[in-house]
């Protein structure tokens, strides 16, 4: 228990603020009357004395204390300590100094608070979305050593992919075979409808082949998870999500032990997951386990999880899967010809899911620093023409005796002081940001599911603390340099305006107009780019009539439907909903553009196979007769599908036009077939038409080669499948009618997965969208800070040439050539900028090409059209200034100084 | 008043207090004598500030005592009058007797 020792902060406050001779016998005082209160009054009050009394202390203490300090300050504007008192001592006053200087200058400290605020909170908000969704995303421990395995089958031009990728024999390979491995588990997921008391709800479900939460490092947090013999038996037992058991279960833990509906059978509910366990938005964990005899080796609808072995790395297992893959394709190569050039590749849980967000994620953070940078171009422009309005200050110190080391600390203490107060005020707008943020990502359809909200983690907290601290070093140390070589005899003699300090500082100024102009010109041109990207795949056909059709699921249990049932349900939904007010069409498919799960390899029929090419495989669809009707997608060449291709008539298929051309023969691939499946399952399928291309693999990327066969003609046929709607009005007001459809036809079963295709489509380019919309921010506020950075500069160059200028105007020069004289001063450094920036911003953007969509980094539009801008910038920003400047009169500018 | 050293009021207070716990009064007993003596508990913070206070002026000395495990290993501070902080207390006292001569403002709200 604590009770025993006195509160540590009260502690560590009374230590730090009393001076040291008293620090022992008070701290021993204030332990022994907490010891006897403790034992005659009890630790509440114990605690509450020796708090209040720690309150107490502080005042006479740090009085004492400052008095001590204010002894050795007597003179302020002397000579610094700092060979003479300790280094402590040097830095309190330096600091001390620095704060008296700030807030004799509140306006000028204030701007520049502000602008460090902006930056700081720009980095800090991305950072907290980024350590939120790609850094740390999941609550497992030891996220490092947390593996799942990929696969590459160049035969089946598969990429890499982590999602039902693995066939039970391969699980079985890996978790026999792999020494580095650990606790390796398989699961596939599915979806059960679930009822506790009332109406069944669709739960997204996993099932698990092994101890699933001894590999996550994760137990539930009500009850427990599966025995060994009940994953073996494939007992029914469940455990639910803390989301189902909070707003289902009315967040009951009684209801652990007690039976839950799962597909209309009883199971025992053993467990409730803790709220931040989150496996691809899992519901319901169900054990199960599946004899590599019963799936073949291609049928892969697992994956895996495991643990690196104690003492191994990722590059290890690695290695050995390499040595796994090669026996394995030695082994089968015979039965499974795609084990030619097959790859098995571990990537940490975390990187196989956020590894498509990275590009995003570097690209934000990178423009996040890129603002901060503005910012602090901005404050050390502001400081660097402070420096010279101090210059006699500082002249005079260093004449009184302070060394160029002690003028440059304090001016950098001054900065860090800056900084580190617009850090504060920067955290907490970004806990703003970032909770809008949060909130705002929630209710996005990401690929991942986020577990925690957005929020401002002390990581977070640490990274503000970094950003403010550098923020300080970047921009204090140009004045401080500056102030540390200056020679204070000139500065005495002469007044700040024509010496040979202002000379480069108006060099200094120029450069930093330049360098706002290229940061500001990554930012623009990277916005550009993605906006540009954006706008292309707005134009992208999807294939089918993406913003007419409505979709949902329906999953019908086994336990009450066969075969024949689940046909006859379908073909009864399908022409209820085509009847439904509003509705054109409808059909029934097991997938639409862009999900596809389904897909399979193939023989061409009387093609040779030759062992070096690529296997031919296509997406498999199902579909019924009225899927060219109700999706739009039309006719090249021979006939569609119809209600005549059923059980016991020839095989049928479809080509899109993308498998017509790769595997038959493009126009002539009516009337060659193909075959698939082996053993007592293979057949030979006829194609009877071709059909145009949909953007079956997202709008980013081309058609991939299809397959339709009417769903009748499936052997089996599945238990769960999509119905598309096409509605004349908006298709998702259909939703509630379609629903009671299903409800008259079986009041158990409910829809899910209820959404446009558009939504479908875009869902899948949401991290550029979200991605854009955050750069789009950035940029804007990386434009006003380049923009008031340039006027601030320019007006102090005009301010500064005020004689000049009026010597010019008294020698003739007209209005126009003035204020030309002045924008000069700042389109000249700004074309630079430009030009530096956006030749970066192009060799950026290509290292991050894979968030950008049908522009080339080089588009001379985006290109062109940033330069436009920041040109424009500049000379809008400076135009003001010169105005100014040219209103000078001439007699009076004479006088000046 | 030798030295020309002023009391102020907590200071005089303090001492009174110290010459009263003869040599072996440490903070908490120092305050404990006051809130038993003069109805009030200042806190212990204040309490060494105005004892180091008074130290500097040369009315106390101090030197350290035992160290307990109740105090978590910390040795005490013991405080003690000075001649100096006697004569001091007797001017001050002397003064007040002066200035008290003659006046009679009733008795003190504060019954015995």
């Amino acid at each position: 228990m604590t009770s025993g020792r006195p509160p540590r902060l009260a502690t560590w406050l009374v230590s730090r603020a009393t001076p040291a001779e008293d620090r022992e016998p008070l701290l021993g005082d204030l332990e022994e009357e907490y010891q006897r209160l403790l034992a005659e009054e009890g630790p509440a009050s114990a605690r509450r004395f020796y708090r209040l009394e720690a309150l107490r202390a502080l005042g006479p203490g740090l009085t004492r204390r400052l008095r001590a300090g204010f002894a050795a300050d007597a003179v302020p504007h002397g000579p610094l300590p700092g060979r003479g008192g300790s280094m402590l001592d040097a830095v309190r006053l330096d600091l001390k100094l620095a704060a008296r200087t700030l807030l004799r200058h509140p306006r000028l400290s204030a701007t520049v608070v502000l602008t460090i605020a902006v930056g700081v909170a720009a980095n800090t908000a991305v950072f907290a979305v980024v350590d939120a969704v790609v850094l740390r995303p999941f609550p497992f421990p030891e996220p490092e050593r947390l593996v799942t395995v990929g696969t590459v089958i160049p035969k089946l031009r598969q990429e890499l992919s982590f999602f039902e990728n693995l066939s039970p024999a391969e699980y079985l390979d890996i978790a026999r075979e792999c020494r580095t491995l650990e606790r390796v588990v398989a699961w596939d997921m599915g979806n059960r409808q679930v009822a506790h008391a009332g109406a069944p709800e669709n739960l997204f479900s996993s099932f698990f082949w092994g101890d699933a939460f001894t590999t996550l490092g994760m137990a539930p947090a009500l009850g427990r998870g599966f025995t060994a013999d009940e994953i073996r038996r494939g007992e029914k037992v469940a455990i639910v999500s803390h989301r189902y058991w909070s707003t289902r279960l009315g967040a009951d833990p009684g209801l652990v032990g007690g039976r839950i509906l799962v597909n209309g059978a009883p199971y025992t509910l053993v467990g409730v997951m803790p709220r931040n366990a989150v496996l691809y938005g899992t519901e319901l964990w169900l054990p199960m386990e599946v004899g590599p005899e019963v799936f073949p080796r291609q049928r892969r609808q697992f994956q895996v999880l495991a643990r690196i072995a104690p003492g191994r790395t990722l590059d290890d297992v690695n290695a050995e899967l390499r040595a796994l893959t090669a026996r394995l394709a030695a082994a089968h190569a015979a039965q499974v010809p795609e084990y030619d050039g097959i790859r098995f590749l571990a990537h940490t849980w975390n990187e196989a899911n956020v590894r498509t967000l990275k590009p995003a994620a570097l690209l934000l953070t990178g423009a996040s620093v890129f603002v901060l940078l503005l910012a602090c171009a901005n404050v050390a422009s502001l400081l660097l023409a402070r420096a010279a309005a101090r210059g006699r200050e500082l002249a005079v110190r260093s004449a009184l005796g302070a060394g160029r080391g002690a003028l440059a600390r304090q001016l950098l203490c001054e900065s860090l002081l800056l900084s580190l107060a617009g850090g504060l005020v920067g955290v907490g707008l970004a806990a703003l940001a970032a909770r809008s943020l949060g909130t705002a990502l929630a209710t996005l359809p990401l690929p991942i599911t986020l577990p925690g909200e957005v929020a401002l983690s002390a990581r977070a907290l640490g990274y503000a603390l970094l950003a403010s601290l550098a923020a300080g070093l970047a921009f204090g140390l140009v004045p401080a340099i500056s102030a540390s070589r200056r020679d204070p005899s000139p500065a005495l003699r002469a007044f700040a305006g024509t010496t040979a300090g202002a000379v480069s500082r108006l060099r200094a100024e120029r450069l930093l107009v330049a360098v706002e102009v290229a940061g500001a010109a990554v930012l623009l041109v990277g916005c550009g780019l993605l906006l540009r990207s954006l706008d292309q795949l707005n134009h992208v056909d999807p294939g089918v009539a993406a913003s007419e059709l409505v979709g949902f699921r329906v999953t019908l249990p086994v336990e009450r439907y066969d075969a024949a049932a689940i046909l006859r349900f379908f073909r009864e939904l399908e022409e209820q909903s085509a009847a439904v007010p509003g509705a054109v069409s409808a059909t029934v498919t097991d997938q639409y553009p862009p999900i596809g799960f389904s897909r399979a390899r193939f023989r061409v029929t009387g093609a040779e196979p030759r062992s070096d090419d690529e296997l031919p495989s296509a997406l498999l669809t199902s579909v019924t007769a009225s899927y060219l009707r109700t999706t739009g997608v039309s006719l090249r060449a021979g006939r569609f599908l119809s209600e005549d291709d059923r059980p016991g008539r020839p095989f049928v298929a479809v080509a899109n036009e993308t498998a017509a051309r790769r595997y038959f023969g493009g126009p002539a691939a009516v009337g060659k077939s193909f075959e698939i499946g082996s053993g007592e399952r293979a057949r030979r399928i006829e194609i009877v038409g071709v059909v145009s291309d949909a953007r079956n693999r997202g709008l980013d990327r081309p058609a991939g080669p299809e397959l339709f066969y009417h769903l009748h003609q499936d052997q089996g046929p599945a238990n769960q499948y999509f119905v598309l709607v096409r509605a004349r009005v908006d298709p998702l007001s259909l939703v509630r009618a379609l629903r009671a459809r299903v409800a008259a036809l079986d009041p158990q079963q409910p829809i899910y997965a209820v959404q446009t295709v558009r939504q479908a489509l875009e869902a899948q380019g949401l991290p550029r969208r979200v991605a854009s919309s955050l750069l789009l921010v950035l940029t804007a506020v990386a434009l006003v800070l380049a923009g008031t950075g340039i006027f601030a500069v320019v007006s102090h160059v005009a301010a500064s040439r005020t004689r000049e200028i009026g010597v010019r105007m008294a020698l003739g020069a007209t209005v126009l050539q003035v204020r030309g004289l002045v924008v000069r001063q700042a389109l000249v450094p700004a074309a630079l900028g430009a030009g530096t920036g956006i030749l970066g911003a192009v060799g950026l953007a290509s290292g991050i090409g894979g968030l950008f969509f049908g522009v080339r980094p080089f588009d001379p539009l985006t290109l062109a059209g940033a330069a436009a801008l920041l040109i424009a910038l500049a000379a809008v920003a400076s135009d003001a200034p010169a105005r100014r400047a040219a209103r000078v009169d001439p007699v009076a500018a004479l006088r000046v100084e | 008043m030798p030295r020309g050293e002023h009391l102020g009021e907590f200071e005089e207070l303090v001492l009174l207090a110290v010459a009263r716990l003869e040599g072996v009064g440490y903070g908490v007993s120092v305050r404990r004598e006051i809130e038993k003596r003069a109805g009030r508990a200042p806190a212990l913070g204040a309490v060494y500030a105005t004892l180091a206070r008074l130290e500097q002026k040369g009315c106390v000395r101090s030197r350290e005592g035992e160290k307990t495990p109740m105090r978590g290993g910390r040795a005490r501070r013991h405080f003690a009058l000075t001649s100096l902080g006697a004569s001091t207390l007797r001017a001050s006292r002397e003064a007040q007797e002066r200035l008290w001569e003659g006046l009679d403002l009733g008795r003190a709200s504060r019954e015995p």
